[in-house]
């Protein structure tokens, strides 16, 4: 859903012009988490994207709290070297915006207070003078068990806080808050374009908000959720012919193989999992995600008959198998089912060029990694909305694509992540980014290539296509990587 | 890292077999590898572009499928038949775990109908199933069939609406209660979305909607308040209302009937209270677009609903399609490729931006077109913003990509005849379906929304799912709407449907048009009008 690919003559995408996100919201209301997932979106998109937050700037410049003057968070009077220092600190961190926005920056997320109606409409009216669009985002939470969750979890392992005792971190952040709450005006300027959050996507208002990559994002806040689940990533099994988009061949007895091998893995790894969380594999529901590519669906069949009752060894869990035509791999156009020696004889040019820039490349007729990651949006916002546990078996086009996005690579490195057959890639969302972990599982052709001499001949590092990347061992970006003891 | 495969836990797999297998594999695989170094070395030439390796029809293809009838079988409990053949038919996804009650929420003159006809419009587009209960509609059916059968009018003016009035009030109750049973049971017949219709303007029917919808297990009640402050906009909506035919003001003068309208309305403001519910699930639009609230919203569908009101607009604006000029495939009945247009292809590339031009004077106009040169070099006269756009690339027809309709029949004469019998649903080997490509255009819909002044030019299969989407028509239609070339589609979104003006350019075109085989049954033709209906089907 995010717009093709095209590039302004300023070098901005979208025809969207600069965009200035200004979060609201008293401390511990989430915007730091906000902020950070809606950089890795927006930069996955292509739209280059920077949080400028200015709690970090201070304590980059002047240090943790302890290095700042008393009265530095309290209310009241203030000291004309603390008026001074905080002055410092403001003019610093929007310089950074305006450093950002000068090299060629489109999106700036500005990661602060900004609790006063005077002081969001100083910002929007020097910025907009600029030619900027100023987005107001406030986020607001009335649910005292997610502000006290989100001190614990994060605010009180900030520097601020280095060497104390976490129950009087815990009583010195909510004196900061309470300060900070006598001072507090809500977002109620209806002339301003502003989206309020309230309890985390629970409620959602927005005013005056117009343009393309704005709505994106608004789409964007109402999906994202901070639930407790897993994601699991794996390759669809070894098909009959491997180096062909259009033949859509059937899986091989290998391929059928691995099948097996993944459902008893996966069920295995989640069995334990849900036991930690005291819940019942058998009741707890997986999705699993599919394209609608034969190896791909294929794949997850083992998964419907260990879930059907009336097969013999069945009902052993809950599954939902959803098939989906967005999640077909990367389109060779031409390329496909040449090998590379083929391609680089016969389309030495677009060889070079996709060499060049493999991420927004696209040979004839077919789809470079950015029209995969546009056809991917949409099952990608999918997935930030699921709550269930999912299991994606994909081809690793599509992987290098979704696990980009949760991981929060720059879309330029998309095309060298390592995405090798018999690994389970497990992804858990946590309030900065993901914890991610490859579990191998398995061995055979498409991981190995063949066995004895020569085997790895063929094997090109610079091959970003599928088609004939089907051993990613080159591959230069890894996720965390354990082997487990099966 | 490579630990062995612990496969011995796994009964069903041995060894053994599986190296043995592996090496017929290795073989078939080496046989195909040699088979395209020498297909390689001798490339068919169309139009300077080299033959695809794996062509319907093509020998590696044939290699590949007949090699694939292995004596391999699958130790999986489902082992799939192999892949012969050009395609396949897609079943519809199943969407039956989605059961929404949507009750609209709005005083009259608001845009619910509006509203409801549009989200109707879209959703069923995605093939779910939903349908619209309008009170109103069924409060006129009911007038009407007493009329009929006992000869007595209903007075249905103003004085009706009236919450002073008891027993119409009563009455009107009645109508909402049994609209709302007659949505629920629908719901439960496997209808997907239900629009409840109706003004819902207090706080007690909105929780005596909650209460019932309660009961029904899987069901998901959200409202959907639509406010709307802007005279003029309220001003149109009556004005609208009052022309439009309305079967309560069918004997009154315009101006009694707009007068009586107006205090109509009156009657409800009287009472009208605006969802503070905390509880409730609700999207509130105010001035279609200017403001929007979610609230409690929660499932992908949901979510779907409320992005995609919150992109609508109501500003005047046409929507333009048009297809490529002329292709050079199309002179020679190729089916997808990327060729360039042919002369009579370019003739009308020049012509284009006159037409345009005539149509929309100065206003101002975006051109999307797809990636594939045809489109390109349709609009590379017109003096707009252009845009290119991946996700407007023709239907993919995977192995069948260059080859004529008489080829495909010539190599899978059975493929050929199943794709006829059900042409949304088939989906090309390697390629896609009709309803893949309405689903990689739904973000292409959403912008449309978003969008003024619009000009596509796109392909045959394109513009098919992309007009059947503003005229609403059912999917068995959609792959045989008729979209000539060099004919420009005006569409201009009314508040019920669209109108629609084609311009013709006397420049010939090729004919690829295939028309709905005879046998095949053809429903009556769909309804294509901005008209509104004024009474349910089977009330």
């Amino acid at each position: 859903m995010v717009a093709p690919l095209y590039t302004t003559a300023s070098g901005l995408l979208f025809h969207a012009g600069k965009i200035l996100v200004v979060t609201v919201g008293l401390p511990a209301r989430g915007k730091t988490h906000i902020s950070r997932a809606l950089e890795r979106y927006l930069r996955w998109a292509g739209i280059k994207t920077q949080v400028v937050s200015l709690g970090d700037y201070r304590r980059k410049s002047l240090g943790g709290a302890q290095k700042l003057p008393p009265d530095y968070f309290t209310l009241g009077e203030k000291s004309p070297e603390t008026i001074e220092l905080r002055q410092k600190v403001l003019d610093g961190c929007e310089q950074l915006i305006w450093d950002f926005f000068n090299a060629g920056g489109q999106c700036v997320i500005y990661d602060a207070n900004n609790g006063r109606r005077e002081q969001r409409r100083r910002v929007a009216e020097k910025f907009g003078k600029e030619g900027i669009h100023v987005v107001i985002l406030e986020s607001i939470c009335d649910d005292s068990a997610i502000i006290e969750r989100n001190i614990r979890s994060v605010k009180i392992s900030s520097p601020d806080y280095r060497g104390w005792d976490p129950n009087l971190a815990v009583q010195d952040y909510y004196s900061r808050i309470r300060d900070h709450e006598k001072h507090y005006e809500t977002v109620d300027e209806l002339d301003a374009a502003s989206i309020r959050i309230i309890n985390v996507g629970e409620k959602i208002m927005v005013n005056n908000v117009r343009g393309y990559v704005q709505s994106r994002i608004i789409f964007f806040l109402m999906n994202i959720h901070n639930r407790y689940r897993t994601i699991y990533f794996a390759r669809s099994g070894h098909s009959l012919h491997e180096h062909s988009y259009k033949v859509d061949a059937d899986l091989s007895e290998i391929g059928w193989e691995y099948a097996a091998r993944l459902k008893d893995f996966v069920l295995e790894r989640r069995a334990k999992a849900l036991k930690e969380r005291g819940l019942d594999p058998k009741t707890s529901r997986l999705g699993i995600w599919t394209s609608a590519r034969r190896r791909s669906h294929h794949t997850a069949w083992p998964f419907l008959a260990a879930a059907d009752p009336k097969h013999p060894g069945g009902a052993q869990c809950k599954v939902k198998v959803i098939e989906k035509p967005q999640m077909s791999e990367i389109n060779p156009g031409v390329w496909d089912g040449l090998t590379v020696a083929d391609a680089k004889r016969e389309y030495p040019e677009e060889w070079e060029r996709f060499l060049k820039d493999p991420y927004t490349f696209r040979a004839p007729r077919a789809e470079s990694y950015h029209d995969l990651s546009v056809r991917l949006e949409p099952t990608l916002i999918e997935l930030e909305r699921e709550q269930e546990d999912l299991l994606i078996i994909g081809h690793a086009s599509v992987i290098r694509c979704l696990l980009a996005y949760l991981i929060g690579l720059p879309p330029s490195e998309i095309p060298a992540i390592e995405v090798a057959r018999g690994d389970l890639i497990e992804v858990v969302p946590a309030s900065y980014g993901v914890h991610s972990q490859a579990y191998h599982f398995w061995d055979g052709p498409g991981r190995t290539h063949g066995e004895g001499e020569g085997a790895y001949e063929e094997r090109d590092p610079n091959n970003f296509y599928e088609n004939y990347a089907e051993d990613t061992r080159e591959k230069k970006h890894r996720v965390g990587y354990a082997d487990e003891k099966t | 890292m490579s630990n062995p495969p612990s496969g011995t836990d796994s009964p069903a797999i041995h060894a053994s077999d599986s190296r043995l297998r592996s090496g017929d594999l290795d073989h078939v695989n080496d046989a195909l590898a040699a088979l395209q170094v020498k297909d390689a070395a001798t490339p068919v030439s169309t139009l300077g572009a080299r033959s695809t390796p794996f062509g319907a029809g093509g020998p590696l293809l044939r290699r590949f499928d007949e090699s694939n009838q292995s004596k391999i079988t699958s130790q999986a409990t489902t082992p799939p038949k192999s892949v012969v053949g050009i395609g396949g038919k897609v079943a519809k996804p199943d969407y039956s775990e989605a059961k929404i009650v949507l009750a609209m929420v709005g005083l009259p003159a608001r845009g619910k109908s509006y509203l409801s006809n549009k989200l109707t419009r879209y959703l069923k587009w995605l093939e779910y199933d939903v349908k619209v209960f309008n009170v109103g509609q069924l409060r006129r059916s009911r007038a009407k069939q007493k009329r009929e059968q006992s000869g007595v009018k209903e007075d249905h003016t103003a004085s009706y609406f009236s919450h002073n009035n008891a027993e119409a009030t009563r009455l009107r109750d009645q109508l909402a209660s049994d609209s709302l049973e007659m949505l629920i049971q629908w719901l439960r017949d496997g209808g997907n979305v239900g629009i409840h219709d109706a003004t819902n303007s207090t706080r007690e029917r909105r929780a005596f909607i909650e209460r019932r919808v309660a009961k029904q297990e899987g069901m998901t009640l959200i409202f959907l308040e639509s406010i709307c402050n802007d005279p003029a906009t309220i001003a149109a909506n009556v004005a609208l209302k009052v022309s439009m035919g309305d079967p309560d003001y069918k004997d009154m003068s315009p101006e009694d009937a707009k007068r009586d309208f107006l205090r109509r309305i009156k009657e409800y403001e009287a009472v009208y209270e605006t969802i503070t519910e905390p509880h409730l699930s609700y999207f509130r639009i105010i001035n279609v677009g200017d403001q929007v609230t979610v609230c409690r919203i929660h499932g992908y569908l949901q979510s779907r609903i409320a992005f995609y009101l919150m992109n609508l607009h109501l500003k005047p604006r046409s929507i333009f399609f048009s297809r490529h000029g002329e292709s050079q495939f199309n002179v020679e009945g190729k089916i997808g490729g990327d060729s360039g247009l042919s002369e009579r292809g370019l003739r009308y590339a020049t012509a284009l931006p006159d037409l345009i031009k005539d149509n929309i004077g100065d206003a101002s106009l975006t051109v999307w077109t797809s990636t594939l040169k045809r489109t390109i070099q349709t609009a590379q006269d017109l003096p707009y913003t252009k845009l290119t756009w991946k996700s407007l690339d023709e239907l993919d027809a995977g192995v069948c990509d260059g080859m004529t309709y008489e080829e495909i029949e010539l190599a899978y004469p059975e493929d050929f005849a199943n794709r006829d019998d059900d042409k949304f649903n088939y989906r090309y080997r390697g390629g896609e379906s009709y309803r893949d490509v309405v689903l990689r255009l739904e973000p292409i819909i959403m912008e449309l929304e978003r969008q003024e002044n619009v000009l596509v030019v796109g392909h045959q299969a394109i513009l098919r799912c992309l007009y059947a989407y503003f005229h609403n028509l059912p999917q068995d239609d959609l792959p045989y709407i008729k979209i000539p070339l060099h004919t420009v589609i005006k569409l201009t979104p009314k508040a019920y449907g669209c109108d629609e003006e084609r311009y013709t350019l006397p420049i010939g075109a090729v004919n690829t048009h295939r028309p709905k085989p005879k046998t095949m049954r053809t429903g009556s033709p769909p309804r294509v009008g901005t008209s509104r209906d004024y009474y349910t089907e089977n009330a």
